[in-house]
């Protein structure tokens, strides 16, 4: 295989991610959204750069990775990032409580924390609720989420990787147990294109179900969506959070000059269905007024919900499943050559990729160790500034 | 012409010229771009329109909505008439549909412009010693420019023109950075630069995040000037 064929389908932060490692192992690598570029989950999450202080009780590996990302990210797409760090506040004696456990695994898995009074969370950012207990200063910040994965899609392209969007893949191809080629729409052109493909990674988040069963692979995905409301006021620097367990409706993430609570969570079958029910959007305001008085009665800004793509399939309660993502080889399945990431979250997009990555090349025997980490990224516009 | 929540019917320009009309569901909190969503999903899976934050941070959701440039996904349908008029933007190349090319947009941006100002929420605040020990003394936020070209769309000049959205872009880099002025001002110190702007102030007034470009491009005219001045005075 002298320059083997490789087809990414999806184009959030995931698949842009891997289309950069591949394109910069010089490997040839092809792309396929079926909309506009991040316009699945990838663009419409919270927009939290997670340290991981919120998995770290759950899940410290998990949460070791995040901190890791976050600081790797940093360095490679600092234009993409608000880093201006995150409190999680305490509004009650079973939080304090909390605190103390949450404080040791954040410890455990890298990252730094710093208990402080209440008096000094106020002098960070006035507008949080007064009668916090304490809190505590994490290394969250918040993402461009639309810029970072157009910084990976741009330094792609220019190690020529190539990125398709509104291309939406038909079928997969396999032959006598091998991946063989993908079938798509072009939407622009209206025509259907095959391209031959020695290696399909399915890097479609939520949408990974449909897509492996295209190839006739049963894919455990759990679509789990959830709503954010924005407001028009930047109330806060920092990213706002309750310190407890993991919830709905505990975090404020600034960006520019809105503010956004999320989120809440549910289980669906189908993707594509995601509409914000009103219940939920006055739900959630209510909430952002616990840890920032006064977030409701700003101007709305909008409301929107994004699709999680947790790996496995739950029946109880979305949170229950991991934060993690696995690469799974097809292979088992009956099919060589066809790959599907599965969970994750944006924080880790890069490291996602670099395994995904990494299992491409040892599939393909082709030797080439991941330069993402150390790599900085082109600027977002190079994208559409290079021809093809 | 009634307004308020219930249902609505957007006519669409397709990709040939036809104007398609989808009647949509109108909540208290239902955007255009979920109306264009509902569309898609339920109606034409082969709709095309750019989206992908759904709250006003991409930019990628520019329309005409009844011929007004805005944002799909901050324009809320409960606000608009019972038939909706949605057309791509123009002068962009068009992918079909609602679906521009952006590239255009970009072409005349700064070379290496930052991404990233100091914030202006709670000014005076504190900032915690984890920020102030990687060399940094303030709070920092994205630009307000969200690249989204409703500045370019509704501009009148119809000549070769760097066009509003660079050229705020020049401004918010030279503000940030006044030692680029010897290597910047000549790139726009020219009859497609600042000196090609009608001043109609139609950028200043589409613009969803208050960018003003028309302020931008009237504060580089005098900044030149003065820079002129300058030079004059010491040769």
């Amino acid at each position: 295989m002298s320059s083997p064929s490789i087809v990414i389908i999806g184009g959030g932060g995931t698949g842009a991610a891997l289309l950069h490692d591949l394109a910069a192992r010089g490997l040839r690598a092809t792309l396929l959204e079926r909309g506009e570029f991040t316009s699945g989950t990838t663009g419409r999450h919270h927009g939290q750069l997670h340290s991981g202080a919120r998995y770290a009780v759950r899940d410290v590996e998990i949460a070791r990775e995040c901190m890791q990302e976050v600081e790797i990210l940093q360095r490679i797409a600092p234009d993409s990032i608000e880093m201006n760090y995150g409190l999680f506040l305490a509004l009650s004696d079973a939080d304090v409580e909390y605190g103390r456990v949450f404080a040791e695994c954040c410890g455990a898995a890298g990252i730094a924390t710093r208990r402080i009074s209440t008096d000094e969370a106020l002098r960070y950012e006035p507008g949080v609720n007064r009668d916090a207990l304490l809190a505590y200063v994490v290394p969250d910040g918040t993402i461009d989420a639309y810029r970072l994965p157009m910084q990976f899609l741009a330094s792609a392209k220019a190690n020529g990787g190539v990125a398709r969007r509104f291309c939406e893949v038909t079928g997969i191809e396999s032959q006598a147990g091998t991946i063989h080629s993908v079938e798509f729409r072009d939407h622009v052109t209206g025509r259907d294109e095959r391209i031959p493909a020695d290696v399909v990674v399915n890097a479609a988040g939520p949408w990974a179900g449909d897509v492996a069963a295209l190839a006739g692979v049963d894919l455990p995905i759990t679509p789990a969506p959830g709503t954010m409301v924005a407001v028009k006021k930047r109330l806060c620097n920092m990213v706002i959070s309750h310190l407890h367990p993991p919830g709905d409706g505990d975090i404020i993430v600034p960006q520019r000059g809105i503010a956004t609570i999320g989120s809440t969570q549910w289980e669906t079958d189908d993707p594509d269905d995601l509409q914000s029910s009103e219940q939920d959007i006055d739900w959630l305001l209510a909430r952002a007024d616990d840890l920032v008085p006064g977030f409701s009665s700003q101007p709305f800004h909008a409301a929107w919900t994004a699709a999680r793509p947790l790996a496995g399939r739950s029946t109880a309660g979305g949170r229950s499943l991991s934060r993690g993502f696995s690469v799974l080889s097809h292979a088992a399945d009956g099919i060589s050559g066809f790959f599907s990431i599965t969970g994750g979250k944006a924080t880790v997009l890069r490291a996602m990729a670099e395994q995904a990555a990494d299992q491409v090349c040892h599939f393909l025997k082709f030797d080439r160790a991941c330069a993402t980490a150390t790599t900085p990224l082109l600027s977002h516009r190079e994208f559409f500034r290079r021809s093809a | 012409m009634s307004t308020g929540t219930g249902t609505r019917e957007l006519l669409i320009r397709r990709s040939d010229g036809h104007m398609q009309r989808f009647v949509v569901h109108a909540g208290k909190y239902t955007s255009l771009l979920d109306g264009l969503e509902e569309v898609r999903t339920k109606h034409d899976r082969g709709l095309l329109y750019r989206h992908s934050c759904h709250h006003g941070s991409c930019g990628t959701c520019g329309v005409q909505v009844n011929g007004e440039r805005a944002l799909a996904c901050t324009t809320f349908l409960k606000d608009l008439p019972q038939e909706t008029r949605v057309e791509p933007l123009d002068p962009f190349d068009r992918l079909g549909d609602l679906a521009v090319n952006a590239a255009e947009l970009y072409r005349d941006f700064p070379r290496d412009a930052g991404y990233l100002r100091e914030s202006e929420a709670n000014p005076d605040t504190e900032v915690p010693q984890e920020i102030t020990a990687t060399n940094r003394d303030a709070f920092v936020r994205f630009e307000d420019c969200i690249e989204c070209g409703l500045c370019v769309s509704s501009c009148p000049v119809t000549r070769t023109f760097k066009g509003p959205a660079a050229l705020a872009a020049y401004g918010r880099e030279l503000e940030k950075h006044p030692e680029r002025e010897e290597e910047l001002l000549p790139e726009i110190d020219t009859p497609d630069g600042v000196w090609g702007c009608d001043r109609a102030f139609a950028c200043s007034r589409v613009c969803p995040l208050g960018v003003a470009p028309a302020r931008h491009i009237a504060v580089l005219q005098r900044r030149i000037q003065e820079h002129k001045g300058t030079e004059k005075n010491t040769h």
